[in-house]
């Protein structure tokens, strides 16, 4: 009997210790994506591209050594972009293997692109996959990119530090830190698409080819500088030079599985804010007392926006209180609003502003696109006492017809590291600055 | 007769807790939610109150017969035949529970974790185990499922807290479900999904009295209803309802969400950990119980030889399936939705029985004190 056990014993030790089932993996037999793209097919339903990092230096993972080999060709930084037209995502990635020398998973994947035009034939076709299969974690990104999702993923490389997939994961943050994009995992865009009570969004994001900005030549160097302040971009649109070509701003959205539109860095902005998910951002507004100058805030929600909604006469009405606290950034005309007479001048000044920023935007969803994006049929689901009522009423269909009444408040709380602006003097002793004026 | 040995108050509340809750680690919360939508986390507390209904009419049979576990109690009340026939059923009962909860637990891992190993690799490990718990006997598992119990509710509270950022109470609206009355209806059909409680009554013996039955039975029917109905709560909490009714565990989406850095996530370990806990304890007790029930009702004093023929019982009925959707459609509907007609009125049948026939046992001196 003791011999008996004993063998027994050794017996599973040699079957765990070996891992011997057709499930083990090692690490390293394995290439895991971090970028997938979805284009439309030409041949096929559908082209993927799928972006994997080498394991040489610098390779997506942050963990490449010196010493693994030179860079191949067609290799962005540390990774290599592969495209293939397929039937299905699934069938596109195990094609895939008849040419990468080691099994490509999953696992670590961090966004999924859809190209626009992809994105408004719809891609329910393409959320199965993600949603079903087992390797595809519900926390990665989504996207919908202008252009093809192939030249996107070409371009998606990082200038700062070696690992793509830290870049990747940090650029997706920085929505927290701007508020000109929302960030939009995969697990909350899915639901949205199957919901009763919203619809789905995601970050719109574009390659920049850095042409919208023009050169400091001799025409445009004796040009008045404007001030534009809610600069309505889109994505490839920012006036800049540098850096890497991807941007993300501004929002696609979706009504169930389709692109319907977009919106842009401000509209964004208005969205975040009435749905309680703006972070901190630099705020700029106009001086309406000095024309031209700029007064830059940084902006804050002071607490999660309030919304509530009711029937009158059978119109669904919804109100949506929000608290916002600002720091001042910067008077440029150097008038002394850090007074308290001016100072709730200003604050009624900024609340118009973002009040009226929203109710555009709330507008711009009801009445192009009927596409409730702000959720506010959760709350609607209040006035309802069984689910079969609510989806009878098809809150969906009747967004449009609510009425929303949004309320800002909004609190300058600190004025910096100044409390007060000095006038500027020049040689002749004229004071430029318009505060005595 | 068996030697069982004795097992305190904690130690069956924390067993019979366990045998409760491991459902949820399975397709519960999604089966709860496709009928009740967002009705689903409290109407749950309904098939609790139903179960703990039929358990203190079950109380009632126990009560009058003192010192006698459920076995003794069919010969008594109902005569050998019937007595030894109600007996086998149970017998192939727990057999069948214990095959079904087996391969749900294996269609789980394939789908989760190991997709390509055999099924009969994990079944075969997975019995040895529980071949292992039941040789050591009802103490053993006992003693194990205490301490099991308190890793799983410490893995529970770390799986439901950290998906918190997805939480959005907005979402259990509009309360009402799909109606009252569809509450009511699924609510009582489901008291099935929490009737494993009965057996309780036959181990009483070594509970040393009924109302440490009753206690026990009581206090592991609510810790059940209320883990269970947190559990669907925090799903419907980040799903919704329509997406809540879709997932196939909704803990284990759940324990996938999560996410705070790039440092913290993937914390579906934990899941993993305490599912297989739980599934080990539960299926053991099943296991022990068709082997003991077979065994006392033909009155014979030692199981140990009866474990590898139950084993391969239960193996074949790991087979029956032949896929998920069968399981879930057929095996895992019949357990939680009528289940109770054998495991509850079965027993009800025969306090009716003993009280025609005017059975009753003898009460013995501590139960007088």
């Amino acid at each position: 009997m003791r011999k008996l056990r004993l063998i027994l014993f050794f017996v599973i030790l040699v079957f765990i210790l070996t891992s011997c089932t057709t499930d083990r993996h090692e690490v390293d037999d394995q290439v895991y994506t971090l970028m997938i793209g979805c284009d439309k097919g030409i041949e096929n339903k559908v082209r993927i591209t799928i972006q994997f990092p080498t394991y040489k230096e610098g390779g997506g993972g942050g963990m490449g050594k010196k010493g693994g080999g030179g860079s191949e060709e067609g290799e962005v930084s540390g990774t290599l972009v592969a495209t293939i037209e397929a039937s299905s995502i699934l069938e596109g990635i195990n094609l895939l293997n008849t040419s990468t020398t080691r099994r490509i998973s999953f696992v670590h994947t961090k966004t999924i692109v859809f190209s626009e035009e992809m994105a408004k034939e719809g891609v329910r076709d393409y959320l199965q996959p993600i949603a079903r299969f087992r390797e595809a974690r519900r926390i990665m990104q989504i996207i919908v990119c202008k252009g093809t999702a192939e030249d996107f993923i070409k371009d998606n490389k990082t200038q700062i530090g070696e690992s793509l997939s830290k870049a990747m994961e940090l650029a997706a943050k920085q929505s927290e830190n701007s508020g000109y994009f929302p960030e939009v995992p995969f697990q909350e865009f899915y639901t949205a698409t199957i919901s009763p009570y919203r619809q789905a969004f995601t970050i719109y994001a574009g390659l920049n080819e850095f042409k919208t900005i023009k050169p400091l030549d001799g025409e445009n160097v004796k040009k008045n500088s404007p001030l534009r302040t809610e600069y309505n971009m889109q994505p490839g649109d920012i006036p800049r030079t540098g850096n890497r070509k991807i941007e993300f701003i501004g929002m696609a959205v979706f009504n169930g599985e389709k692109m319907v539109g977009s919106l842009s860095s401000y509209e964004t902005r208005y969205f975040l804010l009435a749905t309680g998910r703006f972070k901190r951002g630099i705020f700029t507004i106009e001086d309406k007392n000095s024309p031209g100058d700029a007064i830059p805030f940084d902006l804050r929600l002071a607490r999660m926006p309030k919304t509530s909604a009711h029937f009158e006469n059978g119109v669904p009405v919804v109100n949506v209180k929000i608290s916002v606290e600002a720091d001042l950034g910067a008077i440029q005309s150097r008038i002394a609003y850090e007074k308290v007479n001016k100072i709730n001048d200003l604050n009624r000044h900024l609340a118009n502003i973002i009040q009226g920023g929203i109710e555009k935007t709330i507008r711009k969803t009801q009445q192009e696109w009927n596409t409730d994006i702000f959720g506010f049929g959760k709350k609607i689901a209040h006035n309802f006492s069984t689910v079969t009522e609510f989806e009878q009423y098809n809150w969906l269909k009747h967004y449009k017809e609510a009425k929303v009444n949004v309320d800002v408040i909004a609190n300058v709380r600190r004025t910096g590291l100044m409390m007060s602006s000095s006038p500027i003097r020049n040689n002749e002793d004229t004071i430029l600055s318009k505060e005595r004026k | 007769m068996i030697k069982e040995g004795k097992i305190g108050t904690i130690e069956a509340i924390s067993i019979s807790t366990i045998f409760l809750i491991t459902k949820a680690f399975y397709i519960n919360p999604g089966t709860v939610i496709k009928l009740m939508s967002t009705a689903g986390w409290y109407a749950t507390e309904i098939s609790v109150l139903g179960s703990m209904l039929l358990f203190l009419i079950l109380y009632l049979l126990m009560k009058r017969f003192p010192g006698n576990d459920l076995v003794g109690i069919f010969d008594i009340a109902a005569g050998k035949f019937l007595g030894k026939l109600f007996s086998l059923i149970f017998s192939g009962f727990f057999v069948y529970y214990s095959g079904v909860n087996i391969r749900e637990f294996v269609e789980m891992i394939k789908a989760y974790i190991l997709p390509y190993t055999p099924p009969s690799a994990i079944i075969i490990l997975f019995m040895g185990i529980v071949i292992a718990y039941a040789y050591a006997g009802l103490e053993g598992i006992a003693r194990m499922g205490y301490l099991s119990f308190i890793v799983i509710l410490v893995g529970l509270v770390i799986i439901l807290v950290l998906p918190f950022p997805f939480y959005d109470i907005d979402n259990l609206f509009p309360m009402g479900g799909y109606g009252i009355k569809a509450s009511l209806q699924y609510g009582a059909l489901r008291s099935s999904a929490y009737s494993e409680v009965a057996f309780l009554a036959f181990i009483i013996n070594s509970l040393q009295g009924t109302k440490n039955f009753r206690k026990a039975g009581l206090i592991s029917l609510a810790f059940a209803g209320i883990i269970i109905g947190t559990i669907i709560l925090c799903s419907l909490l980040a799903f919704e309802y329509p997406q809540g009714s879709e997932n196939l565990s909704a803990l284990f989406q759940l324990s996938r969400i999560v996410y705070f850095s790039r440092f913290f996530q993937r914390v579906e370990t934990v899941f993993i950990f305490i599912w297989v806990m739980a599934s080990v304890i539960t299926v053991s007790i099943t296991f022990y119980l068709a082997v003991s029930i077979f065994c006392k009702s033909f009155k014979i004093p030692k199981y140990r030889p009866f474990l590898l023929p139950f084993a391969f019982c239960t193996f074949l009925v790991t087979l029956l399936p032949e896929n998920i959707s069968e399981i879930v459609e057929k095996h895992t509907n019949f357990l939680r939705s009528y289940s109770m007609f054998i495991v509850y009125f079965i027993p009800i049948l025969v306090l009716i029985i003993a009280i025609i026939r005017g059975k009753k046992g003898v009460k013995e001196k501590d139960e007088e004190a």
